[in-house]
């Protein structure tokens, strides 16, 4: 089997019509999320369009739970124990993927609830290219401090809709998910801690990958700090994950960047 | 032959075509049985990604659409048939009930909550789905509960609304307002 599985090639069923970054970000309406913009305000059930707002924000979610599984399928499996990576982290791995497993089967569920169809709306496959990384340690940066992150980020916000909502199944399937995501960003912290302990660059060269990843991800702003961010970064389950005040803060600025960089364009 | 103008005649920001929404617009409107004598004005804002519409005016009718109410949600910038008919159907119900003499008493779209715009919705979706029209009952019911509640009250409510083939204004208002959490 070989190692470093390209994206184009993730096996899908002729449900999910992939979207390309390139078509994307040269959509001239600008880049969207989750059925918003960054131009968008904060997501609330009060809003006329929240329910299906909230219904393509899950669907994303969905797409990126399969994508997790399988960039963690191929974190076990890309590196060699004692040459690459230690056995441990490939358990880290191992157990993650358990977890995106159970997560498709939740975002399956809820789909159903929401009344969404599985492959309703196009799949970008951003998240798994950030798993495609070659250093094991740029990888988890990217994808479990950074893309984890977001996660922890998304479902903050989510659980909060379900609760405005009176909605208890998107509450709890929320609250569920969101416990193992930050567990996922606290093994991105750990491992990039441990990995690089007696190479500062390395470190450096990871961090700096976890910014470019951050910003992509801060969707010209959609996620960031401010109150009416659509979606709202989470100090305190990043902080249980792992994070400091300056990193969360750094990536607020990043989103602040973006969103100014947007709008300019 | 119901007269149908679209607005804009050309769009460059989607890939949409004028003369194919103002096709699918006076099909729906023969299935939903809006009179052929009326002049149909669509107003889409290409520019918007979002997905709200509405009726903008009654007399002359007149639509105002988000471009991204027509959108093929699993290929953006390309029209969806199925959501545009979704949306139109949606739309010309409202046009049909306020002209049937059962809506007299209801106010104007503006002044509508956002429960009741759902409970209406759900009545113009269910006939929708009855002549035809692309299956959303899971999505107006997750809607509806969203304005009513999640409860067995409010899903019930949500049945007689999506099952009635015509009820006025006053039912819809008792249906909605009887089930809010």
């Amino acid at each position: 089997m070989r190692k470093i599985f390209p994206a184009e090639e993730l096996a899908r069923d002729s449900r999910f019509i992939r979207q390309s970054n390139e078509a994307r970000f040269s959509d001239p309406r600008g880049a969207r999320v989750g059925g918003g913009s960054a131009a968008s305000t904060k997501l609330t059930p009060e809003q006329a369009n929240g329910p299906d707002r909230a219904r393509a924000l899950m669907h994303g979610i969905f797409v990126g739970e399969i994508q997790a599984l399988e960039g963690a399928g191929r974190t076990c499996f890309d590196f060699e124990v004692g040459e690459d990576v230690p056995f441990e982290l490939k358990l880290d791995m191992a157990r993650q993927c358990w977890d995106e497993a159970r997560h498709c089967e939740i975002s399956v569920a809820l789909a159903d609830h929401m009344g969404t169809e599985l492959g309703e709306y196009a799949e970008n496959t951003t998240l798994y290219e950030a798993a495609c990384n070659p250093d094991p340690v740029l990888r988890l940066t990217g994808v479990n401090r950074a893309l984890e992150g977001l996660a922890i980020d998304v479902f903050s916000t989510m659980k909060e809709f379900g609760n405005l909502a009176g909605d208890p199944v998107l509450e709890f399937c929320e609250d569920w998910m969101l416990a193992d995501e930050v567990t996922h960003v606290k093994m991105g912290s750990d491992w990039l801690r441990s990995l690089t302990a007696k190479d500062p660059e390395r470190r450096s060269k990871a961090l700096e990958f976890q910014r470019v990843v951050d910003k992509l991800f801060s969707f010209s702003g959609f996620r960031g700090d401010d109150e009416d961010s659509p979606i709202k970064l989470t100090r305190q389950f990043r902080s249980l994950a792992g994070f400091t005040d300056d990193e969360v803060d750094d990536i607020a600025d990043l989103a602040r960047e973006a969103k100014a960089e947007a709008a300019t364009a | 032959m119901l007269d149908i103008e679209v607005t804009p005649n050309e769009f460059t920001m989607v890939f949409f075509d004028a003369a194919v929404i103002a096709e699918v617009a006076a099909d729906v409107a023969v299935k939903v049985g809006l009179p052929e004598d009326l002049k149909l004005s669509l107003i889409v804002d290409e520019g918007s990604p979002l997905g709200r519409s509405r009726v903008s005016s009654y007399d002359p009718i007149e639509f105002t659409i988000d471009g991204g109410a027509f959108e093929d949600t699993r290929r953006p910038r390309n029209l969806s048939k199925a959501r545009t008919a979704d949306v139109l159907g949606r739309l010309m119900y409202r046009v049909i009930d306020r002209s049937s003499g059962q809506f007299d008493d209801a106010p104007e779209d503006g002044d509508i909550d956002l429960a009741l715009h759902a409970a209406w919705d759900a009545h113009s979706v269910g006939r929708l789905e009855r002549l035809g029209f692309s299956p959303q009952r899971k999505r107006r019911v997750y809607q509806f509960r969203n304005r009513h509640g999640f409860t067995d009250r409010a899903d019930q409510a949500f049945e007689e609304l999506w099952g009635s083939s015509e009820l006025s204004w006053a039912d819809i208002e008792r249906l909605s307002t009887g089930c809010r959490a």
